[in-house]
């Protein structure tokens, strides 16, 4: 363990179960009924999705004002929850997409997981834009449709390019995810006895009978729609960083905005992938695919992005001071010393120091370290989003308008129930899907594959 | 055969046979085909000629039944059911749909009764502005006048009489109301008991007169008058002074150099409106580059004060030495002015310096007083404000005399009074003989003793022991629910009227609309009561003004016209004119000094009580769009507050919202303190008006009724106590603002508005040596992309900050001209006010002498506005008049071009306000009716912003296009403009060069707000001069 050889690649799973062993141990829990665990951590999500939708509810009888948004705090948690999500949907796509480009063959037994997570965290963000409007049920105006009022939307506005973005991103991710899950379904249905699910597998395999030519066809779609994720990855949160950075508010014109925001994005969402996946091998016996080399390559991508994020923190305050601007600079000096210096100061701990502990090989390899600093990576992520948005807007040009931003319960409540309505989508996935690529993974088997040195084994 | 066959079978296809009727048909009888052929038998026709009928043609015989139809269909429903709107039957004169009308009236809001112009539509008053025929207000009032239209129709006011019977209150008719206090009244004067009328001031001769017939009808009868607010002390010196008469309105406009001691006279004395015009027009840039400067001592915080050029903190009780000294230094010292011999004697044994030292003034300040007053002979003006005592109105007096101001005197025109108010002892003596039982009937007209009076009085358990109390009242009130009848009284808009507060015009007041509610105006209720039997209809008071009119107003005017005409044109202009007197004034009494003595310098605070800038004396207190506008300086709304300076805080330990306990003689008070900079150390301000209880849902326990601190016995002043207690008490109150207090020792956001150059400022000097010194801040910008050509009409607006004083009646017109909802406290609270212009106000330099700046601040109408280009919904666009527009219909709501708008004054509807505020007090069938019927009125869920008054404009270029003109930038005046006393707003057609707003704009003091950003806003300011010295920058 202390002398990692560097001339040869760990063994992507471990153990050398057999290919049968694979699918037993990724299929069993769906054969399963659900365990009394399962039970209580869904009435646990499903009690936060209530609390979500009874405060929803209550925004939307009433209004907005049910928040804290006021002037000059347009936005508050509604947004900041929005990117929030959308950031923590940017791991999926990059596991699958870009380090399956990357020929990266240790994502096989993350990738799955990592893609539902994706595709839950963007139905969770997609949904706040949708509701932080005023009028809710006027939300159709957003899209483009033709209407004999002549009515069109506004391309110059940020916004609708989130809605563009954002909608593209969930239906690529999701066909993506879908297209990946075509074996997988085939074995399922091959190996289930019940009638009913057997139906529903057949339907979902779409005729799949692993025959070579359908081998040669999927690895094609696949490798395609890979590349057609990939730049999607960087565009969804530059354009969602574009609301920011296109707007004249100091300390959101900023030109820094798109790599940072692509760049804080892929650490929350690799921080939220490290948390959930904890567990998941755990719960699931998978400690052989999902292998602590995972978690450490995992952490490793977490302290490089997480000093980009850093870097842009800093060159932030340099551009503040460097431009002369002063309302820029204010800004930045009212962030790390105002009334709401201790979100800052939260974002700056959480977001670079933290992870700074993942230099030590010994900490990147310890599940109850990394599952802390992963933890506060998305700690220190949320407030980020809250001091850009809340720092911003709370003191801007005029002093005469400045504000204070005080959420109220029912912005928690909000809060809590897209935590609560992401986990129970997943929890429902767990129970539902393979959380694993069985087909992808049989690939990397050892001994799967020629390779140079005949399926030696690694020891 | 063949051929026969086809004959027949084309004689089958003539005649069907497949059906036939008859044998003769069958075998088709020649006859019969011959009939058939003819529509009619023979001879039914016979008598059918055209000319024979009655000429209606088809069409319009169906224009007939369809009417009928409609007709049939209209008549046998009830309208009034269903709630339709129906044409009228007979239509009004002179009123047309969609049409403004516009009657003349007199506000009275408050004793100034300035002249009105209620603006009606269909015949339902919507927007009141200032009379421009009216001599002294020229076409502008108050915020208290603005918004008095939401009085009308506060879903609070009396709807009928009330009776109170032990606890229970009930409903009666007025018939039974008139018939039982009639023999009431009747009684108590056969028993020979006094019967008491409480009113406030009176104003209106016509009024006057009814009180004294009312008085002769009924022998016991005396009229007792009170105002919480008065000019006493002023009147008791003048007369002390000059041993008769009123004290002389003064010359504001001739005076070069102004020394207000202790007076708000920009904000809530006399007659503001007047004064404000005559002010500032010193400080107009187009007409002179040498302003008035103004010194301001004060111990609190006014708005005058925040426009004084310089200002010194002096507690209240220490001013009549500040002006012992200044003779002193000025006619002793300088050997400038004369006084008689024992005022010197009085005045020398006091020290200028010394008071400077006591005092801890900067000496540099009295110097430059010292030497403007005596440059400034006969051209400056000393003032005293209501609040101080006597002795001190005594002393300006003298100085003014000294210093040869008497010659700013107005000798046109003088106060008229029509009924003193009650002196002290005049009260005691009613209140004894209340308790002693020697009062039969006691009638609170208009007015709300037990909230008003110093509750050392005891008026409150006095009037218990009277037999019969009558409130005629508006609202419920502190009064009304002690009394025994509460009589519903019109509003002013409801009723007639005329009144007088000064020489040389009387002004007349009409209903523009009919009584809404079962209510009486209050002199009718009197007059009613006058005579034995009931028998008029309608208002008899209307009658009863006429004859006034034409027996004392007309007979002495002499007009060359007949009294119709004359009383027609009295009515059309709401004013008339007639030449006064003129008034001469003496030498100042020389023994006047003799009898003042210095109050006694007491430990302890010096408790200054001031009137609310928006709710009078209270009587406002139920108007949520008077409550919402914040106060001038402190920018609180919805509550008054102990105001205390830095130093006094940390002194006692408190800061803002920390409750304190303010006690003087044994009354104490319970509120808030807030740290106002500028207030002089030891002392202490509270507003009065708060603290309403049992009115209605908008007032009740608003505030601190901090006239529980008030005395009878006052010393010096009824507003002024020293030696006051204050200590810290237990517990938080929160206190709402609409801007956010920065704390002064925090020096990154300190001057900020200086730094980012939002207030722009000089000195008259520096402007005097280069006009053009703005230059330097001015950017050269430029812009990558085209920019449109606004090539028609493009509108603009100009804020003068040299005139604009920051008094938020712009803000009180803007509310009511564009149905901008009252949001509540708790809405305040959390920066959701709604209010489309905020007068933002900023300070620098230290909290004991704060440097203030204001400026009026509403939607710029960016040419390239940053709100415009973010909107997903394309909800707010441009238009090719140049205004920043908003599609409520379109909006989505997303806030983002509030985000983005870098002004911040873009407004959210978080709620649907109407329902929010006061749990749907906007949803009365009354309060509705206030709606501007040509402004939308938002829901929730939009964003709303500043206008331009659009709807004005559109208005505007309907009549020009009626007219067959091109609209002119003269055609628009926007609501803040109208209401504007300093007139420091101008608004017009910018693309037009002789306009003045095209002056404004060119103008070498002109700039735009954060002008870097290139956003190209169409509001443009005039920088302020501040008229100091250069050195003391």
């Amino acid at each position: 363990m202390n002398a990692v050889d560097y001339t040869k690649e760990p063994p992507v799973v471990e153990g050398r179960p057999a290919l049968a062993d694979i699918d037993e141990m990724v299929a069993r829990p769906l054969d399963e009924r659900p365990t009394k665990k399962f039970y209580i951590a869904l009435s646990i999500t499903l009690t936060m999705l209530l609390i979500g939708a009874v405060s929803l509810g209550y925004t939307l009888f009433y209004g907005i004002g049910m928040w804290g948004n006021n002037q000059p705090v347009g936005w508050g948690f509604d947004i900041i929850n929005f990117v929030f999500w959308v950031g923590i949907g940017h791991a999926g796509t990059l596991i699958s997409a870009i380090l399956f480009l990357l020929r990266q063959k240790w994502r096989t037994g993350i990738a799955r997981f990592a893609e539902a997570m994706t595709i839950f965290a963007v139905m969770t963000a997609g949904l706040f834009p949708l509701i932080h409007t005023g009028r809710v049920w006027l939300a159709g105006y957003l899209f483009p449709y033709p209407n004999q009022h002549h009515l069109w939307v506004n391309f110059t506005s940020p916004l609708v390019w989130d809605v563009f973005a954002v909608s593209t991103y969930l239906t690529v991710s999701f066909v993506f995810w879908y297209v990946g899950l075509i074996p997988d379904f085939a074995t399922l249905r091959d190996r289930t006895k019940s009638t009913v699910k057997k139906v529903i597998y057949s339907v979902c395999s779409l005729g799949w009978r692993h025959s070579a030519r359908h081998w040669q066809h999927y690895e094609k779609a696949y490798m395609l729609l890979a590349g057609f994720a990939t730049p999607l990855v960087l565009s969804v949160h530059t354009i969602v960083s574009f609301d920011f950075a296109v707007s004249i508010i100091p300390g959101w014109h900023t030109t820094i905005f798109p790599p940072y925001f692509v760049a804080g994005a892929i650490f929350s969402g690799f921080a939220m992938v490290v948390k959930i996946l904890i567990f998941v091998r755990k719960v699931f016996d998978l400690e052989d695919i999902i292998t602590i080399n995972h978690f450490e390559k995992m952490n490793k991508i977490i302290l490089v992005t997480g000093l980009m994020v850093g870097y842009a923190y800093a060159m932030e305050f340099f551009i503040a001071w460097y431009s002369g601007v002063n309302a820029e600079l204010f800004v930045f000096i009212n962030r790390a010393l105002g009334p709401y210096a201790w979100s800052y100061w939260i974002m700056v701990s959480c977001n670079v120091v933290f992870p700074q502990l993942f230099w030590f090989k010994k900490i990147r390899r310890s599940i109850p370290a990394m599952f802390v600093i992963a933890l506060l990576v998305n700690v220190g992520m949320w407030f980020e989003r809250f001091v850009i948005i809340v720092t911003s807007l709370h003191r801007d040009f005029l002093p005469s308008s400045w504000g204070m931003y005080i959420p109220t319960l029912t912005d928690f409540g909000i809060l809590i129930g897209s935590f609560g309505l992401f986990f129970t989508l997943l929890l429902l996935f767990t129970k539902t899907l393979p959380v694993v690529s069985i087909s992808e993974v049989k690939a990397v088997v050892d001994g799967s594959q020629p390779s140079r040195h005949g399926g030696e084994t690694h020891e | 055969m063949a051929e026969q066959m086809k004959d027949k079978n084309q004689q089958q296809e003539q005649v069907d046979v497949h059906y036939w009727r008859s044998f003769r048909e069958l075998y088709r009888d020649p006859q019969l085909l011959e009939e058939k052929h003819r529509e009619f038998k023979e001879g039914v026709t016979d008598d059918f000629s055209p000319d024979q009928l009655s000429q209606i043609s088809r069409r319009k015989f169906f224009a007939l039944v369809g009417a009928s139809a409609a007709l049939a269909g209209a008549g046998c429903t009830d309208y009034r059911e269903k709630g339709a709107v129906v044409p009228y039957n007979k239509q009004p004169e002179e009123v047309l749909p969609g049409k403004p009308n516009f009657y003349a009236s007199t506000c009275t809001a408050c004793p100034t009764a300035c002249g009105i112009l209620i603006k009606t539509r269909e015949g339902r008053p919507i927007k009141v502005d200032g009379n421009p025929d009216h001599p002294v207000s020229k076409g502008k009032i108050c915020s208290k006048g603005q918004a008095s239209i939401l009085n009308l129709y506060d879903p609070a006011r009396l709807r009928n009489p009330k009776k109170k019977n032990g606890n229970s209150i009930t409903s009666v008719a007025w018939k039974n109301v008139d018939e039982h206090i009639r023999s009431s009244i009747t009684a108590s004067v056969e028993s020979g008991k006094e019967i008491a009328i409480i009113t406030h001031s009176v104003v209106s001769p016509t009024a006057k007169k009814l009180l004294d017939e009312f008085a002769q009808s009924y022998p016991g009868t005396r009229v007792y008058a009170y105002e919480l607010f008065h000019e006493e002390n002023r009147n008791n010196a003048w007369r002390k002074c000059y041993g008769s008469g009123t004290f002389p309105l003064l010359k504001w406009d001739e005076a070069k150099v102004v020394l207000s001691l202790e007076s708000d006279f920009l904000g809530n004395e006399g007659n503001k409106i007047e004064q404000v015009r005559l002010f500032t027009d010193g400080r107009d840039i187009m007409k002179t580059d040498t302003f008035n400067r103004l010194y301001s001592a004060e111990s609190a915080m006014t708005l005058t004060g925040m426009n004084a050029d310089y200002r010194l903190r002096i507690k209240a009780d220490r001013q009549l030495e500040f002006v012992l000294s200044l003779l002193n230094e000025i006619v002793v010292k300088k050997g400038a002015g004369e006084v008689s011999l024992s005022a010197l004697g009085v005045i020398s044994k006091y020290s200028l310096t010394d008071f400077i030292e006591t005092n801890g003034l900067p000496e540099k300040v009295i110097s430059h007083l010292i030497d403007d007053l005596l440059a400034n002979r006969g051209k400056s003006i000393v003032h005293a404000g209501r609040s101080l005592s006597e002795d001190v109105h005594i002393a300006v007096n003298v100085l003014n005399e000294a210093l040869g101001n008497t010659a700013l005197y107005l000798t046109s025109s003088e106060p008229v009074t029509y009924h003193t108010l009650s002196p002290k002892d005049e009260l005691s003596e009613l209140i004894e003989k209340m308790s002693s039982g020697e009062v039969g009937v006691l009638i609170n007209y208009d007015s709300n003793p037990v909230y008003h009076l110093p509750s050392d009085y005891g008026f409150t358990d006095a009037m218990k022991q009277v037999p019969t109390v009558i409130t005629l009242t508006e609202l419920d009130s502190e009064t009304s629910h002690e009394s025994h009848y509460v009589l519903p009284i019109n509003h002013t808009f409801e009723s007639w009227g005329d009144a007088q507060t000064r020489t040389g015009y009387y002004s007349l007041q009409q209903p523009v609309i009919a009584p809404l509610l079962d209510t009486r105006q209050k002199e009718e209720i009197l007059l009613r009561w006058m005579s034995a039997e009931d028998n008029t209809d309608g208002n008899p008071y209307h009658r009863y003004l006429m004859d006034h009119w034409e027996n004392a107003i007309y007979a002495g005017a002499r007009r060359s016209v007949d009294f119709r005409t004359f009383w027609y044109a009295a009515l059309h202009d709401g004013v008339i004119t007639e030449r006064a007197e003129s008034r001469s004034f003496n030498r100042v009494n020389p023994d006047a000094l003799g009898g003042i003595e210095l109050p006694a310098a007491g430990e302890g605070f010096t408790l200054l009580l001031q009137e609310s800038y928006f709710l009078g004396d209270g009587k406002f207190a139920n108007n949520g769009w008077l409550q919402e506008i914040p106060h001038p300086v402190s920018k609180i709304a919805w509550d008054n507050y102990a105001a205390i300076s830095d130093a006094s805080a940390k002194k006692l330990g408190v800061k803002n919202d920390d409750l304190v306990t303010i006690e003087t003689d044994g009354r104490s008070l319970d509120l808030p303190v807030f740290v106002q900079p500028g207030t002089a150390d030891g002392a202490v301000a509270v507003m009065l008006g708060y603290g309403r209880t049992k009115t209605a849902v908008v007032a009740d326990n608003v505030g601190f009724n901090a006239n529980l601190l008030m005395s009878k016995d006052s010393r010096q002043s009824p507003w002024v106590y020293t030696g006051v207690s204050v200590k810290k008490a237990r517990g938080t109150y929160r206190v709402v603002s609409t801007q956010e207090h920065h704390a002064f020792d925090i020096p990154r956001v300190q001057d900020i508005h200086y730094i980012r150059h939002i207030i722009q400022e000089g000195t008259i000097e520096k402007y005097q040596k280069d006009p053009d010194f703005l230059d330097e801040y001015k950017h050269d910008l430029f812009s990558i992309t085209t920019q449109k050509e606004y090539t028609g009409v493009k509108w603009a607006m100009s804020i003068d900050l040299n005139k604009c004083i920051g008094c938020a009646d712009c803000v009180t017109a803007c509310n009511v001209e564009n149905n901008v909802p009252v949001v509540g406290k708790d809405q305040v609270q959390v920066g959701r006010e709604m209010h489309w212009i905020r007068i933002d106000r900023y300070y620098s330099g230290t909290p004991e002498e704060p440097k203030i700046a204001m400026q009026p601040m509403l939607c710029q109408h960016c040419d390239k506005a940053p709100c415009e280009n973010v909107c997903p919904v394309v909800a707010t666009v441009h238009s090719e008049d140049g205004l920043n527009q908003m599609v409520y219909n379109r909006c989505v709501g997303t806030r983002y071009c509030s985000n983005n708008c870098p002004y911040k004054v873009r407004k959210f509807n978080f709620f649907n306000f109407r329902d929010h505020f006061r749990r749907g007090y906007y949803r009365s069938d009354l309060v509705e009716l206030v709606n501007n019927p040509e402004v939308t009125v938002r829901s929730r869920g939009v964003m709303e912003k500043c206008t331009f008054c659009v709807q004005r404009i559109s208005d505007a270029r309907e009549t020009a296009t009626q007219e067959g003109r091109p609209l002119k930038g003269s055609d628009v005046t926007t609501a803040c403009q109208d209401a504007c006393n300093a007139d420091a707003i101008v608004f017009g057609d910018m693309n037009d060069p002789e306009s003045k707003i095209a002056k404004y704009r060119d103008h070498n003091l002109g700039y735009v707000v954060l002008e870097e950003l290139n956003v190209r806003p169409n509001v443009t300011y005039l920088a302020k001069l501040r008229n100091i010295h250069t050195e003391d920058k």
